[in-house]
């Protein structure tokens, strides 16, 4: 499956992943109301770690053997079988950020629900990668081409 | 094959779904004495205080089990395991296996209480029927007092205090939540959930007898004396595993179901178990223990589910990692966290509301404690599980952990996911 | 600081409405014009340092931010101008030389906006370039005097080494230490797809840009940094930098802490040394020194490159080119006034050297008068902002033209005019790796690919409107070319007629 991969040598520490994906994640998808306004604020999925020098934008790995959806508690994380996309159901999660507790990443966002990369399900790029100034975010199969 | 597994919740939905992954064709039936499909026994606290309907309980959608081939069998008792025959009795049948794997859970411990047996209002907490029952007989006139401040009575206690009119926890130990808590921290987190959710505490307490009315407890009278009203009791004082099947079946049972700690199998190379029942071997201290949590289930029910189906995998690690909140303080704690011995160190770091705790073996982590603090929590529960040696390590641990506390190969791995582009 | 008498350039006009304080502009300044209150909340800008790069402007997701100029009335006076007194000032506090980066930004006459070109109209008709070949393939080199040819029509003449390009548009020299090493890779790449060179510049090549060296031109400059052998056998051509458009007569300062061990490696000096390219080339005090370093240029090679000499375009121009040939160059490239550079003195720039156009006219005139143009190529560089400038400069008599700012631009470049600093926002003239990291060259060098495409295109499309269908018809055809606005003195060195004659 694609997923993204940051190149941390490319990483400019603008954060606009994370911008945008917060936008992307909103309610409204407007950049300025989901920045700004939205109740509640939407959480960006992505984190830019690190500073100028040196940082990179890490997101969901989405794992072939996922920890998060084994210690899942109430079967709200679960693993696509056809896109592989790992994803919370939020009408099943309840927040008990298990899965945050094992992601050996760092990759689940806490909220009122777990929080985290769905790879925009609905688009064919995700957002962080799309918007990102100096393609320091790839979405690739792995060994493959980009894109 | 055939394949039964007794009991449906984490470790034996995990081993059924293990099984159909490696042998397609096998047959697969799940015994449960509940009466649901299996469901998230976590939640039920949450479906007490109506953050989750009973429809969002259930782990899977009902039809899933058909599709998958996984024949669930519910409100059905196992009597008993004929191991010669390769039998087990459940109600008024008799099924046969090839494999068996024993996940039935745990069973309240119930201290002994002057007038509390067999009263209608006095209830444990573990399963969907009783918080069910709670639900339905809990309201705004409700005073409750719930036996035992460990995660399970907190949680009722925490349920509760959204329905009833008062809630009261009493718990024997010093402090709530003496499993996953050191002192201090019980303290501010005894403070906060008094304000936040109006319990009242009476550490250091028992209950020793209840004052009724017909089958219905009215009060309860602590050990100091002091007399509580009490219209609802929530007995959740402590679990113990469930063993009895596999005891009568002349299994080997110490303190829980003993098993090969990679394997799962029982004394008997038929039989399997996983879950709570079992015991299993904490990686960290080398501590023989029945680990009760949800992702050590998990990971129990698929090893003995591949092992069962001829597969493969092992269970390589386990060690107790949890994650709870109560009116949004979220804790996080993993590993080994009330250790004594001087071979420990422990490093805490507070600001605001937030605490952690980091215990450490030499070099290596083994457990933490976080309050308010839990970002990027797994990264830690990585560092434990892995053994790694701090020392290798570029970035410092008392922050929000991150990738940069990793060299740049590691690092790499992690962002690239250990694959060439 | 104490008052330094100098208001500010700009103002950051934030909109508060827009904003969303996502800090991404905190972060990119290198100029530290915008910060984070104290709560961590809110994006404060002040605008002292800023020097219009535009980084945050184009970065800035919602585009919250403006960069407005900042006004600041002085008594009027046509004589002291503000420009003036504010450079006085800084010297007044220096003591320094006044430095700046890119080409002179004073309103002399750019004589490319005064030529007009012709089309074909009934006679001579125009070609349309989508449906017909058009070959803008340009050659340079030393060309025969004269042609042999043996029976069977084959050529007895033993041909000089040539340089085929597939544009007549070149990139310029720019050193790695005045540029980052991302930017020379992007004009590298850009060069090996478009089919054309990039210029190492006087800086020694990074062994980064080994895979690129058959599109390269080395140059041996006054520094003679990183020359050694088999840097003047890995390239195209060998170029000897005499002057600099932008600082005639200057040589150049690297100070040291600007060495890195890249640049100490690719130069071959010390890390943290002064890289000192003196003014005159020591070993070059006549048109016959000259001639011996392009010899010795030639043995080093095999003569199997051609040799270039550049020179920045200053009075006598015409005579030096003339010189530069009977010396032996197979190039002459001749830098004008308007010409970039990473760092120069403010005086030197904005009042040493002549527009290209002129030198290159009178060069050109220069050369057939002495029956001697096809003996050299020559390339005109110093400021070309769009192909029309490119097309007019070939009907002057250029073969080839270099380019530098415009490839700039195209990365990112604001002509701020910072060079010298080492702080570019936008990775280009800087070294600091949290800099020249912004600048990835997968996506730079395709800007400029595109770019340069572009403006083949309209090179094209000229000349098909000229009824031309072949770049080598072009090349010092003046009759395509009318002034206006131009004095009889102005024409007459230009070698074109006014427009309506």
């Amino acid at each position: 499956m694609k997923r993204i991969y940051a190149i941390e040598e490319l990483c400019l520490n603008c954060r606009l992943c994370e911008v945008y994906c917060k936008s992307a994640h909103s309610q409204s998808k407007d950049i300025i109301k989901a920045n700004k306004y939205e109740e509640p604020a939407p959480v960006s999925r992505v984190t830019v770690y690190g500073d100028n020098f040196l940082s990179a934008a890490l997101n969901c790995r989405h794992c072939d053997d996922p920890k998060c959806v084994k210690a899942c508690i109430t079967g709200a994380m679960t693993k696509d079988k056809k896109t592989g996309i790992v994803y919370v159901n939020e009408d099943k999660c309840i927040g008990c950020m298990t899965c945050l507790a094992v992601c050996p990443y760092g990759c689940i966002k806490e909220g009122k629900k777990a929080v985290k990369c769905d790879l925009c399900r609905n688009d064919d790029e995700p957002a962080c990668v799309k918007n990102c100034p100096n393609h320091a975010l790839i979405y690739a199969e792995p060994g493959g081409e980009e894109k | 094959m055939k394949y039964i597994i007794i009991g449906a919740s984490a470790a034996g939905l995990a081993c059924a779904e293990q099984i159909r992954k490696e042998d397609k064709n096998g047959e697969i039936t799940v015994i449960t004495k509940e009466k649901y499909l299996p469901y998230s026994r976590p939640s039920i606290s949450y479906f007490l205080k109506g953050a989750v309907k009973e429809s969002g309980i259930y782990l899977r959608k009902s039809s899933y089990y058909e599709a998958s081939g996984i024949d669930i069998v519910t409100g059905t008792q196992v009597r008993s395991i004929d191991r010669k025959a390769k039998t087990v009795k459940a109600g008024r049948k008799t099924y046969s296996y090839d494999k068996l794997c024993l996940c039935t859970g745990s069973k309240p411990f119930i201290p002994p209480m002057e007038n509390v047996s067999g009263k209608i209002n006095a209830l444990t907490f573990l399963d969907l029927e009783s918080a069910g029952i709670i639900k339905k007989t809990a309201d705004k006139k409700t005073r409750a007092v719930v036996i035992g401040g460990g995660l399970i009575g907190m949680k009722a206690a925490e349920g509760l205090s959204k329905i009833c009119r008062s809630v009261d926890v009493v718990e024997l130990s010093p402090r709530i939540l003496p499993s996953i808590l050191d002192e201090k921290s019980a303290k501010s987190v005894k403070k906060y959930i008094e304000e936040k959710g109006h319990i009242k505490f009476h550490l250091g307490q028992t209950v020793t007898r209840a004052g009724s009315e017909g089958n219905r407890i009215t009060s309860v009278t602590l050990k100091d004396g002091k007399e509580l009203p009490c219209d609802l009791l929530i007995l959740a004082v402590g679990v113990r595993p469930e063993t009895e099947l596999a005891e009568k079946a002349g299994l080997e049972v110490n303190r829980g179901i003993v098993t090969d700690p990679g394997t799962m199998q029982t004394s008997d190379e038929n039989i399997y178990a996983a879950g709570d029942c079992a015991v299993s071997v904490d990686m960290l201290d080398g501590s023989r223990r029945v680990i009760a949590l949800w992702p050590n289930a998990v990971n129990q029910g698929i090893a003995a589910g591949s092992q069962m189906s001829g597969g493969d995998i092992r269970i390589t690690s386990s060690y107790p990692v949890n994650a709870i909140d109560f009116y949004g303080l979220r804790i996080c704690t993993c590993g080994l966290i009330n250790v004594q011995d001087k071979k420990y160190t422990d490093k805490i770091i507070r600001s605001g509301s937030s605490y952690k705790r980091l215990i450490f073996e030499g070099s290596r982590l083994v457990g933490y404690v976080l309050i308010n603090s839990s970002a990027n929590a797994g990264i830690y529960t990585s560092l434990i599980e892995t053994k790694t040696d701090l020392k290798t390590l570029e970035g410092d641990l008392s922050g929000t952990p991150d990738p940069f506390i990793f060299g740049k190969a590691e690092r790499n791995k992690r962002m690239k996911g250990a694959l060439d582009l | 600081m104490s008052v330094n008498y100098i208001p500010r350039r700009f103002t950051v006009i934030r909109d508060r409405e827009l904003c969303i304080n996502c800090g991404c502009c905190v972060r990119q300044c290198s100029n530290e014009c915008h910060y984070f209150s104290d709560d961590g909340k809110t994006v404060l800008s002040q605008s002292d340092a800023c020097v219009a790069c535009h980084r945050c402007v184009d970065l800035c997701p919602t585009r919250a931010l403006r960069i407005e100029k900042y006004v600041c009335d002085y008594r009027e006076n046509a004589n002291w101008t503000p420009q003036y007194q504010q450079e006085i000032c800084r010297q007044a506090e220096t003591g320094g030389v006044l430095l700046s980066g890119m080409g002179t930004p004073k309103p002399y006459p750019v004589y490319w906006d005064k030529i007009l070109l012709n089309a074909s109209q009934v006679t001579n008709p125009s070609i349309d370039p989508l449906r017909e070949p058009m070959e803008i393939r340009t050659i340079l080199g030393r060309k025969p005097e004269k042609l042999t040819v043996e029976k069977k029509g084959k050529s007895t003449v033993e041909m000089p080494p040539q340089v085929i390009l597939e544009t007549p548009i070149m990139f310029s020299a720019m050193s790695f230490g005045s540029i980052s090493l991302n930017a020379q890779k992007s004009l590298a790449m850009a060069a090996k797809e478009l089919g054309t060179l990039f210029n190492v510049g006087e800086g020694g090549l990074h062994p980064d840009l080994k895979p690129f060296t058959d599109r390269a031109v080395v140059q041996v400059a006054s520094g003679r940094f990183g020359v050694h052998s088999d840097y003047l056998n890995n390239s195209k051509y060998v170029e000897i930098k005499i002057g600099q458009g932008a600082k005639p007569g200057i040589g150049g300062h690297l100070p040291g802490e600007k060495v890195s061990v890249e640049v100490s490696n690719a130069r071959m000096i010390p890390e943290g040394s002064d890289a000192i390219s003196p003014a005159p080339h020591h070993d070059i005090y006549s048109i016959e020194d000259l001639r011996q370093l392009i010899w010795a240029i030639k043995q080093a090679t095999g003569n199997k490159k051609p040799v270039s000499v550049k020179i920045a375009a200053v009075h006598n121009i015409a005579a030096i080119v003339s010189g530069c040939a009977r010396a032996g160059a197979d190039i002459v490239a001749i830098d004008g006034f308007r010409g970039g550079t990473g760092a120069a003195p403010v005086r030197i720039r904005d009042n040493v050297g002549i527009p290209i156009e002129l030198a290159l006219a009178s060069s050109d005139q220069r050369l057939r008068d002495e029956g001697i143009r096809s003996q050299i190529s020559l390339v005109a560089a110093g400021s070309f902002r769009c192909s029309a400038d490119i097309v007019k400069a070939i009907a002057l008599g250029a073969d080839a033209c270099y380019c530098a700012s415009a490839p700039l631009i195209a990365m990112g470049c604001h002509m701020c005019q910072t060079c010298n600093t080492g702080k570019c926002n936008w990775g280009i003239a800087t070294q600091r790796p949290e800099l020249t990291k912004r600048l990835n060259p997968e996506i730079m060098y395709k800007r400029v690919v595109n770019l340069i495409t572009a403006w083949n295109h309209e090179i094209k499309e000229i000349m098909g409107g000229m009824g031309i269908n072949s770049i080598d018809s072009l090349r010092g055809n003046r009759l395509m070319l009318r002034g206006i606005g131009l004095s009889e003195k102005e024409l007459e060195i230009l070698g074109i007629r006014h427009a309506g004659e």
